[in-house]
Protein backbone atom coordinates (compact mmCIF):
# COMPACT_ATOMS: atom_id res chain seq x y z
CA UNK A 1 0.00 0.00 0.00
CA UNK A 2 1.40 3.63 -1.06
CA UNK A 3 0.98 6.25 1.85
CA UNK A 4 -1.37 8.93 0.88
CA UNK A 5 1.35 11.13 2.87
CA UNK A 6 4.86 11.01 3.97
CA UNK A 7 5.46 11.85 7.73
CA UNK A 8 8.97 13.66 8.50
CA UNK A 9 11.13 11.89 9.97
CA UNK A 10 12.59 13.50 13.30
CA UNK A 11 16.26 13.66 13.36
CA UNK A 12 18.24 13.62 16.48
CA UNK A 13 20.51 17.06 17.04
CA UNK A 14 24.26 15.89 17.61
CA UNK A 15 24.35 18.40 20.39
CA UNK A 16 27.34 16.42 22.17
CA UNK A 17 29.57 17.15 19.48
CA UNK A 18 28.87 21.21 19.78
CA UNK A 19 28.82 21.74 23.76
CA UNK A 20 31.99 24.16 23.92
CA UNK A 21 30.91 27.47 24.75
CA UNK A 22 34.39 29.38 23.57
CA UNK A 23 35.25 29.52 19.63
CA UNK A 24 37.40 31.11 16.89
CA UNK A 25 36.05 34.15 14.97
CA UNK A 26 37.22 36.96 12.82
CA UNK A 27 37.30 39.35 15.42
CA UNK A 28 39.02 37.01 17.61
CA UNK A 29 38.35 34.09 20.48
CA UNK A 30 34.57 34.86 21.79
CA UNK A 31 31.91 32.74 23.19
CA UNK A 32 29.48 31.20 20.88
CA UNK A 33 26.10 32.43 20.09
CA UNK A 34 23.06 31.56 18.29
CA UNK A 35 20.82 33.94 16.26
CA UNK A 36 17.49 33.85 15.39
CA UNK A 37 17.16 34.71 11.64
CA UNK A 38 13.20 34.58 12.20
CA UNK A 39 12.99 36.47 15.41
CA UNK A 40 16.36 38.04 15.80
CA UNK A 41 16.87 36.49 19.35
CA UNK A 42 20.30 35.79 20.70
CA UNK A 43 21.23 32.92 22.60
CA UNK A 44 23.93 31.36 24.21
CA UNK A 45 25.62 28.56 22.66
CA UNK A 46 25.01 26.18 19.68
CA UNK A 47 21.68 25.99 18.88
CA UNK A 48 19.35 24.69 16.17
CA UNK A 49 16.30 25.97 17.14
CA UNK A 50 15.27 29.67 18.36
CA UNK A 51 13.82 29.27 22.11
CA UNK A 52 11.72 31.89 20.97
CA UNK A 53 9.86 31.79 18.04
CA UNK A 54 10.87 28.01 17.30
CA UNK A 55 12.29 28.60 13.99
CA UNK A 56 15.31 26.84 13.05
CA UNK A 57 16.68 29.27 10.67
CA UNK A 58 19.58 30.21 13.15
CA UNK A 59 23.49 30.71 12.87
CA UNK A 60 26.01 30.96 14.75
CA UNK A 61 27.47 34.21 15.65
CA UNK A 62 30.27 35.27 18.07
CA UNK A 63 28.89 37.03 21.46
CA UNK A 64 30.11 40.36 22.44
CA UNK A 65 33.12 40.15 24.70
CA UNK A 66 31.65 42.84 27.10
CA UNK A 67 28.71 42.86 29.81
CA UNK A 68 27.96 43.91 32.86
CA UNK A 69 28.45 41.68 36.06
CA UNK A 70 24.91 41.18 37.59
CA UNK A 71 25.86 38.78 40.45
CA UNK A 72 28.29 36.73 41.35
CA UNK A 73 29.80 34.42 44.76
CA UNK A 74 32.95 33.08 45.59
CA UNK A 75 32.68 28.96 45.97
CA UNK A 76 34.70 27.18 48.61
CA UNK A 77 33.12 23.95 47.94
CA UNK A 78 33.33 21.36 45.35
CA UNK A 79 36.80 23.41 44.10
CA UNK A 80 40.52 23.49 45.06
CA UNK A 81 40.99 27.55 46.90
CA UNK A 82 37.98 29.84 46.26
CA UNK A 83 36.63 29.98 42.79
CA UNK A 84 34.89 32.82 42.05
CA UNK A 85 31.87 32.66 39.60
CA UNK A 86 28.90 35.21 38.11
CA UNK A 87 26.64 35.82 36.05
CA UNK A 88 26.78 37.90 33.11
CA UNK A 89 24.67 40.08 30.84
CA UNK A 90 26.33 40.52 27.37
CA UNK A 91 26.09 44.01 25.90
CA UNK A 92 23.30 41.92 23.62
CA UNK A 93 21.32 40.54 26.28
CA UNK A 94 22.68 37.16 26.36
CA UNK A 95 23.50 36.03 29.60
CA UNK A 96 25.84 33.54 30.38
CA UNK A 97 27.49 31.80 33.69
CA UNK A 98 31.28 32.39 33.74
CA UNK A 99 34.20 32.29 35.52
CA UNK A 100 35.46 35.61 37.52
CA UNK A 101 39.07 36.99 37.90
CA UNK A 102 39.58 39.10 40.95
CA UNK A 103 41.59 42.39 39.86
CA UNK A 104 42.19 45.75 41.98
CA UNK A 105 38.31 46.47 41.08
CA UNK A 106 36.42 44.66 43.76
CA UNK A 107 34.00 42.27 42.60
CA UNK A 108 30.36 43.99 42.51
CA UNK A 109 26.96 43.69 40.65
CA UNK A 110 26.64 46.25 37.92
CA UNK A 111 30.00 46.30 37.36
CA UNK A 112 31.34 46.25 33.42
CA UNK A 113 33.09 43.15 32.74
CA UNK A 114 35.45 41.59 29.53
CA UNK A 115 35.95 38.40 28.63
CA UNK A 116 39.58 37.43 28.75
CA UNK A 117 41.16 34.09 27.11
CA UNK A 118 43.87 32.03 28.44
CA UNK A 119 44.43 28.85 25.90
CA UNK A 120 41.02 26.92 26.09
CA UNK A 121 40.45 28.47 29.54
CA UNK A 122 38.07 31.65 29.28
CA UNK A 123 37.15 33.98 32.20
CA UNK A 124 35.40 37.78 32.47
CA UNK A 125 37.47 40.30 34.80
CA UNK A 126 36.22 43.89 35.91
CA UNK A 127 37.32 46.50 32.84
CA UNK A 128 40.52 48.24 33.50
CA UNK A 129 40.42 51.58 34.82
CA UNK A 130 36.99 51.69 35.75
CA UNK B 1 -18.39 18.69 37.92
CA UNK B 2 -15.03 18.13 40.29
CA UNK B 3 -14.74 16.36 43.53
CA UNK B 4 -13.41 17.99 47.04
CA UNK B 5 -9.84 16.00 47.83
CA UNK B 6 -9.09 15.71 51.55
CA UNK B 7 -5.84 15.15 52.86
CA UNK B 8 -7.05 12.03 56.06
CA UNK B 9 -3.53 11.17 57.11
CA UNK B 10 0.00 11.79 57.39
CA UNK B 11 3.28 9.94 58.19
CA UNK B 12 7.04 10.47 58.44
CA UNK B 13 10.06 9.28 59.32
CA UNK B 14 12.51 11.80 61.36
CA UNK B 15 14.94 13.36 58.48
CA UNK B 16 18.44 12.27 58.84
CA UNK B 17 21.05 10.73 58.29
CA UNK B 18 19.54 6.61 57.79
CA UNK B 19 22.61 5.20 56.26
CA UNK B 20 21.11 1.60 57.33
CA UNK B 21 17.62 1.99 55.63
CA UNK B 22 17.18 1.77 51.79
CA UNK B 23 14.43 3.86 49.90
CA UNK B 24 12.06 0.81 50.94
CA UNK B 25 13.00 1.06 54.73
CA UNK B 26 12.64 4.85 54.61
CA UNK B 27 9.00 4.28 53.01
CA UNK B 28 7.56 1.22 54.15
CA UNK B 29 6.97 2.55 57.92
CA UNK B 30 5.33 6.18 57.07
CA UNK B 31 3.33 4.13 54.38
CA UNK B 32 1.86 1.46 56.89
CA UNK B 33 1.55 4.56 59.49
CA UNK B 34 -0.30 6.22 57.24
CA UNK B 35 -2.89 3.69 55.99
CA UNK B 36 -3.31 3.16 60.39
CA UNK B 37 -4.00 6.64 60.69
CA UNK B 38 -6.37 6.88 57.92
CA UNK B 39 -8.20 4.13 59.18
CA UNK B 40 -8.34 2.09 55.72
CA UNK B 41 -6.77 -1.34 54.00
CA UNK B 42 -4.44 -1.24 51.12
CA UNK B 43 -7.48 -2.92 49.31
CA UNK B 44 -9.17 0.70 49.96
CA UNK B 45 -6.22 2.28 47.68
CA UNK B 46 -6.89 3.36 44.27
CA UNK B 47 -3.91 4.30 42.85
CA UNK B 48 -0.02 4.98 44.71
CA UNK B 49 2.21 8.43 43.86
CA UNK B 50 5.63 8.29 44.65
CA UNK B 51 7.82 11.37 44.33
CA UNK B 52 11.77 10.77 44.35
CA UNK B 53 15.25 12.04 41.96
CA UNK B 54 17.34 9.60 43.03
CA UNK B 55 15.85 6.24 43.78
CA UNK B 56 16.37 4.88 40.73
CA UNK B 57 14.05 2.48 38.91
CA UNK B 58 10.20 1.44 40.37
CA UNK B 59 11.00 3.19 43.37
CA UNK B 60 7.21 3.22 44.27
CA UNK B 61 6.71 -0.27 43.62
CA UNK B 62 10.03 -1.74 45.61
CA UNK B 63 8.34 0.29 48.52
CA UNK B 64 4.64 -1.04 47.96
CA UNK B 65 5.16 -4.16 47.13
CA UNK B 66 6.55 -4.85 50.96
CA UNK B 67 3.01 -4.71 52.20
CA UNK B 68 1.46 -6.37 49.08
CA UNK B 69 -0.09 -3.24 47.80
CA UNK B 70 -0.16 -3.58 44.21
CA UNK B 71 -2.26 -4.16 40.97
CA UNK B 72 -3.44 -0.44 41.45
CA UNK B 73 -1.46 2.21 39.30
CA UNK B 74 1.44 3.07 40.85
CA UNK B 75 2.81 5.97 39.31
CA UNK B 76 6.49 7.16 39.98
CA UNK B 77 7.27 11.07 39.57
CA UNK B 78 10.32 13.38 39.45
CA UNK B 79 10.74 16.89 39.24
CA UNK B 80 13.86 17.52 41.22
CA UNK B 81 12.48 18.93 44.67
CA UNK B 82 9.16 19.36 43.85
CA UNK B 83 8.80 15.63 42.89
CA UNK B 84 7.16 14.91 46.12
CA UNK B 85 4.71 17.79 45.80
CA UNK B 86 4.26 16.83 41.77
CA UNK B 87 3.14 13.66 42.92
CA UNK B 88 0.67 15.20 45.44
CA UNK B 89 -0.63 17.25 42.32
CA UNK B 90 -1.43 14.37 40.21
CA UNK B 91 -3.19 12.60 42.78
CA UNK B 92 -5.27 15.85 43.70
CA UNK B 93 -5.78 16.02 40.13
CA UNK B 94 -6.82 11.97 39.73
CA UNK B 95 -9.92 12.50 42.28
CA UNK B 96 -10.47 15.97 41.68
CA UNK B 97 -11.71 14.91 38.60
CA UNK B 98 -13.45 11.85 39.61
CA UNK B 99 -11.40 9.30 37.89
CA UNK B 100 -10.53 7.63 41.49
CA UNK B 101 -11.77 8.29 45.36
CA UNK B 102 -8.14 7.40 47.37
CA UNK B 103 -4.81 7.94 46.94
CA UNK B 104 -1.92 7.49 48.38
CA UNK B 105 0.92 9.70 47.77
CA UNK B 106 4.83 9.09 49.22
CA UNK B 107 7.55 11.53 48.79
CA UNK B 108 11.07 9.28 49.82
CA UNK B 109 14.82 10.51 49.29
CA UNK B 110 18.24 8.60 50.43
CA UNK B 111 20.71 11.83 50.07
CA UNK B 112 23.40 9.82 52.02
CA UNK B 113 23.98 7.66 49.10
CA UNK B 114 26.05 10.17 47.75
CA UNK B 115 28.81 10.77 50.80
CA UNK B 116 27.75 14.72 51.06
CA UNK B 117 28.33 18.02 49.49
CA UNK B 118 25.97 19.27 46.98
CA UNK B 119 23.13 17.79 45.40
CA UNK B 120 24.52 16.24 42.20
CA UNK B 121 22.32 17.85 39.10
CA UNK B 122 22.02 16.71 35.38
CA UNK B 123 25.61 16.22 33.93
CA UNK B 124 23.77 17.33 30.19
CA UNK B 125 23.45 20.70 31.65
CA UNK B 126 25.43 23.51 29.82
CA UNK B 127 26.03 25.76 33.44
CA UNK B 128 26.54 22.39 35.51
CA UNK B 129 29.01 21.56 32.68
CA UNK B 130 30.60 24.77 33.73
CA UNK B 131 30.26 23.96 37.51
CA UNK B 132 27.32 25.35 38.71
CA UNK B 133 25.89 23.86 42.05
CA UNK B 134 22.46 24.93 44.09
CA UNK B 135 24.32 26.80 46.29
CA UNK B 136 26.18 28.95 43.44
CA UNK B 137 22.37 29.62 42.44
CA UNK B 138 21.22 30.80 45.81
CA UNK B 139 24.24 32.84 46.65
CA UNK B 140 24.42 34.65 43.34
CA UNK B 141 20.65 35.05 44.50
CA UNK B 142 21.37 36.79 47.67
CA UNK B 143 24.35 38.56 46.76
CA UNK B 144 21.96 40.78 44.16
CA UNK B 145 19.50 40.95 47.00
CA UNK B 146 21.62 42.08 49.70
CA UNK B 147 22.87 44.33 46.68
CA UNK B 148 19.51 45.86 45.70
CA UNK B 149 17.37 46.34 49.30
CA UNK B 150 18.60 46.95 52.72
CA UNK B 151 19.13 43.21 53.70
CA UNK B 152 22.00 42.73 55.51
CA UNK B 153 24.39 39.01 55.57
CA UNK B 154 22.83 39.28 59.12
CA UNK B 155 19.11 38.90 57.96
CA UNK B 156 20.15 35.96 55.85
CA UNK B 157 21.57 34.29 59.36
CA UNK B 158 18.10 35.30 61.55
CA UNK B 159 16.43 33.32 59.12
CA UNK B 160 18.36 30.43 59.83
CA UNK B 161 17.77 31.16 63.92
CA UNK B 162 14.46 31.59 63.04
CA UNK B 163 14.84 27.77 61.35
CA UNK B 164 16.95 25.89 63.81
CA UNK B 165 14.29 27.38 66.49
CA UNK B 166 11.48 26.04 65.38
CA UNK B 167 12.98 22.66 64.33
CA UNK B 168 14.16 22.65 67.86
CA UNK B 169 10.78 21.96 68.91
CA UNK B 170 10.04 19.34 66.06
CA UNK B 171 10.50 15.83 66.98
CA UNK B 172 10.79 15.57 62.75
CA UNK B 173 13.82 17.78 62.30
CA UNK B 174 17.29 16.68 61.52
CA UNK B 175 18.82 19.60 63.54
CA UNK B 176 17.12 20.03 66.75
CA UNK B 177 19.63 22.65 68.49
CA UNK B 178 19.12 26.41 68.25
CA UNK B 179 21.53 28.63 66.94
CA UNK B 180 22.62 32.46 67.54
CA UNK B 181 23.42 34.77 64.32
CA UNK B 182 27.25 35.05 65.65
CA UNK B 183 27.36 31.19 64.88
CA UNK B 184 25.87 31.16 61.85
CA UNK B 185 28.20 33.99 60.05
CA UNK B 186 31.44 32.14 61.99
CA UNK B 187 30.15 28.75 60.16
CA UNK B 188 32.61 27.63 57.23
CA UNK B 189 31.56 29.46 54.39
CA UNK B 190 30.04 27.37 51.56
CA UNK B 191 29.11 30.40 48.74
CA UNK B 192 29.80 33.81 49.78
CA UNK B 193 27.99 35.07 51.66
CA UNK B 194 25.93 31.89 52.82
CA UNK B 195 27.55 29.61 55.25
CA UNK B 196 26.78 26.31 55.97
CA UNK B 197 24.00 27.26 58.84
CA UNK B 198 22.58 29.05 56.12
CA UNK B 199 22.16 26.27 53.55
CA UNK B 200 20.03 22.99 54.50
CA UNK B 201 21.58 19.87 55.43
CA UNK B 202 21.80 16.60 52.85
CA UNK B 203 19.74 14.00 54.63
CA UNK B 204 17.58 10.90 53.95
CA UNK B 205 13.90 10.49 54.52
CA UNK B 206 10.34 9.84 53.57
CA UNK B 207 6.95 11.04 54.21
CA UNK B 208 3.39 9.71 53.44
CA UNK B 209 -0.24 11.48 52.96
CA UNK B 210 -3.57 9.86 51.92
CA UNK B 211 -6.26 11.92 50.01
CA UNK B 212 -9.60 11.03 49.74
CA UNK B 213 -12.36 11.98 48.00
CA UNK B 214 -15.53 13.86 50.31
CA UNK B 215 -18.18 10.48 49.42
CA UNK B 216 -14.47 8.12 49.80
CA UNK B 217 -13.90 9.42 53.60
CA UNK B 218 -17.73 9.57 54.25
CA UNK B 219 -17.55 6.01 53.33
CA UNK B 220 -14.52 4.48 54.93
CA UNK B 221 -15.76 6.43 58.29
CA UNK B 222 -12.02 8.47 57.93
CA UNK B 223 -10.95 11.81 59.46
CA UNK B 224 -11.75 14.91 58.27
CA UNK B 225 -8.59 15.81 58.14
CA UNK B 226 -7.96 18.78 56.11
CA UNK B 227 -9.43 20.00 52.69
CA UNK B 228 -7.39 20.41 49.37
CA UNK B 229 -7.76 24.04 48.65
CA UNK B 230 -5.68 24.67 45.85
CA UNK B 231 -3.18 22.39 43.99
CA UNK B 232 -1.06 24.54 41.30
CA UNK B 233 2.29 23.35 39.69
CA UNK B 234 4.17 25.08 37.22
CA UNK B 235 7.38 25.12 35.22
CA UNK B 236 10.28 27.34 34.42
CA UNK B 237 9.73 29.37 31.24
CA UNK B 238 13.46 29.81 29.80
CA UNK B 239 15.12 33.41 29.67
CA UNK B 240 18.13 33.93 27.39
CA UNK B 241 18.77 37.16 28.55
CA UNK B 242 18.10 39.53 31.90
CA UNK B 243 16.18 37.41 34.51
CA UNK B 244 16.13 39.51 38.40
CA UNK B 245 16.73 36.43 40.44
CA UNK B 246 15.11 38.46 43.72
CA UNK B 247 12.23 38.05 42.07
CA UNK B 248 11.47 34.41 40.84
CA UNK B 249 8.80 34.63 38.83
CA UNK B 250 7.81 30.68 39.02
CA UNK B 251 6.80 31.14 42.62
CA UNK B 252 5.14 34.50 41.58
CA UNK B 253 2.75 32.80 38.86
CA UNK B 254 2.36 29.79 41.26
CA UNK B 255 1.32 31.62 44.36
CA UNK B 256 -1.68 33.82 42.03
CA UNK B 257 -2.97 30.97 40.75
CA UNK B 258 -2.78 28.86 44.18
CA UNK B 259 -4.54 31.98 45.78
CA UNK B 260 -7.08 32.21 42.44
CA UNK B 261 -7.87 28.87 42.89
CA UNK B 262 -8.30 28.74 47.05
CA UNK B 263 -10.42 31.90 46.87
CA UNK B 264 -7.99 33.61 49.32
CA UNK B 265 -5.13 35.79 50.06
CA UNK B 266 -1.98 36.23 51.93
CA UNK B 267 -3.52 37.60 54.51
CA UNK B 268 -5.78 34.65 55.45
CA UNK B 269 -2.80 31.98 55.74
CA UNK B 270 -1.66 31.06 59.07
CA UNK B 271 1.39 29.12 58.01
CA UNK B 272 3.11 28.50 55.33
CA UNK B 273 6.09 25.90 54.65
CA UNK B 274 8.14 27.22 51.96
CA UNK B 275 11.22 26.39 50.26
CA UNK B 276 14.05 27.56 52.04
CA UNK B 277 16.73 25.36 51.12
CA UNK B 278 19.22 28.26 51.51
CA UNK B 279 18.34 31.31 53.79
CA UNK B 280 17.92 34.00 51.08
CA UNK B 281 14.58 32.03 49.62
CA UNK B 282 12.61 32.77 52.55
CA UNK B 283 13.04 36.44 51.51
CA UNK B 284 12.72 36.30 48.43
CA UNK B 285 9.17 34.61 49.09
CA UNK B 286 7.88 36.34 51.53
CA UNK B 287 7.42 39.09 48.80
CA UNK B 288 6.49 36.00 46.36
CA UNK B 289 3.85 35.01 48.34
CA UNK B 290 2.70 38.77 48.57
CA UNK B 291 2.92 38.81 52.47
CA UNK B 292 4.98 42.19 51.88
CA UNK B 293 6.01 44.18 48.82
CA UNK B 294 9.56 43.80 46.92
CA UNK B 295 12.80 44.35 48.91
CA UNK B 296 10.61 44.30 52.43
CA UNK B 297 10.87 41.04 53.36
CA UNK B 298 13.61 41.61 56.41
CA UNK B 299 11.05 43.78 58.38
CA UNK B 300 8.60 40.69 58.88
CA UNK B 301 11.26 38.72 59.45
CA UNK B 302 13.56 41.28 61.95
CA UNK B 303 9.94 42.19 63.97
CA UNK B 304 9.48 38.75 64.17
CA UNK B 305 5.95 38.47 62.26
CA UNK B 306 6.56 35.11 60.71
CA UNK B 307 7.26 32.93 63.74
CA UNK B 308 5.11 32.00 66.68
CA UNK B 309 2.54 34.64 67.38
CA UNK B 310 3.03 36.86 64.32
CA UNK B 311 0.92 37.12 61.42
CA UNK B 312 1.41 33.92 59.86
CA UNK B 313 4.22 31.03 60.74
CA UNK B 314 6.92 31.02 58.48
CA UNK B 315 7.71 27.02 58.57
CA UNK B 316 6.74 26.16 62.14
CA UNK B 317 8.25 22.61 61.08
CA UNK B 318 11.97 24.05 61.16
CA UNK B 319 11.73 24.20 57.36
CA UNK B 320 14.54 22.57 55.08
CA UNK B 321 17.19 24.38 57.07
CA UNK B 322 16.30 22.39 60.07
CA UNK B 323 14.20 19.78 59.36
CA UNK B 324 15.87 18.90 56.94
CA UNK B 325 15.65 18.50 52.90
CA UNK B 326 16.05 14.88 51.16
CA UNK B 327 14.83 16.42 47.94
CA UNK B 328 11.78 14.02 46.85
CA UNK B 329 10.30 13.93 50.45
CA UNK B 330 10.21 17.56 51.48
CA UNK B 331 6.98 18.19 49.49
CA UNK B 332 5.07 15.60 51.31
CA UNK B 333 6.83 16.34 54.41
CA UNK B 334 5.49 19.98 54.12
CA UNK B 335 2.08 18.51 53.61
CA UNK B 336 2.24 16.40 56.79
CA UNK B 337 3.21 19.44 58.70
CA UNK B 338 0.25 21.37 57.23
CA UNK B 339 -1.83 18.37 58.39
CA UNK B 340 -1.12 17.93 61.40
CA UNK B 341 -1.28 21.79 62.11
CA UNK B 342 -4.29 22.52 60.79
CA UNK B 343 -5.87 18.99 62.90
CA UNK B 344 -4.19 19.90 65.95
CA UNK B 345 -1.80 17.80 66.71
CA UNK B 346 1.63 19.51 66.44
CA UNK B 347 2.52 19.02 69.78
CA UNK B 348 4.57 21.77 70.84
CA UNK B 349 5.18 23.61 67.88
CA UNK B 350 1.03 23.80 67.56
CA UNK B 351 -0.26 27.19 65.89
CA UNK B 352 -3.33 28.14 68.10
CA UNK B 353 -6.37 27.81 65.55
CA UNK B 354 -4.68 26.94 62.70
CA UNK B 355 -7.17 26.91 59.74
CA UNK B 356 -5.36 27.79 56.61
CA UNK B 357 -2.16 26.79 55.15
CA UNK B 358 0.36 27.16 52.40
CA UNK B 359 2.93 24.75 50.97
CA UNK B 360 5.34 25.64 48.82
CA UNK B 361 8.73 23.61 46.87
CA UNK B 362 10.54 24.53 43.79
CA UNK B 363 12.57 22.38 42.01
CA UNK B 364 15.83 22.00 39.97
CA UNK B 365 18.83 24.06 38.59
CA UNK B 366 18.43 24.11 34.92
CA UNK B 367 20.19 26.92 32.87
CA UNK B 368 17.87 29.69 31.56
CA UNK B 369 15.25 28.81 33.86
CA UNK B 370 14.39 30.56 37.16
CA UNK B 371 13.69 26.77 38.27
CA UNK B 372 12.38 23.90 36.45
CA UNK B 373 9.49 23.64 38.85
CA UNK B 374 7.23 24.66 41.27
CA UNK B 375 4.05 23.54 43.29
CA UNK B 376 2.48 25.14 45.54
CA UNK B 377 -0.84 23.91 47.80
CA UNK B 378 -3.39 25.65 50.05
CA UNK B 379 -5.13 24.07 52.67
CA UNK B 380 -8.43 24.77 54.97
CA UNK B 381 -8.73 22.55 58.23
CA UNK B 382 -12.40 20.39 57.44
Amino acid sequence: MTPSTEVPVSAPIADLETDSLLGTFPEGPRLVGTECGQCGRTMIGTRVVCSSCVSREVSRVALPSTGVLYSFTRLHVGVEGVRPIGYIDLDDDVRTLADLREGDTPLQPGIPVVLGVEGDQWFFAPVAGE
Amino acid sequence: MTENVFVISAAMIPFGKHRSSSYVGLGVSPLIDALQGAGIQKSDVDAVYVGHSYGGMMTGQRITKEIGLGTVPTVNVDNACSSGATAMHEAWTAINQGLIDVAVVIGVEKLTQFGGGALPLSPEDREVKQGLIMPAVYAMRATRYLYESEATVEDLARVSVKARRHGALNPFAQFRKEVTVEEVLAARPVADPLTLLMCCPTGDGAAVVVLASERARARLGAPNGMRVAASVLHSGQVEEGFRDMTKPEISYQSARDAYAQAGIGPEDLDMIELHDAFSIAELVYYEAFGLTEKHSAVALLRDGRTTFGGDVVVNPSGGLLAKGHPVGASGVAQIAEAFWQLTDQAGARQIEDARWALTHVTGGGTAGLDHGACTIHIFEAA
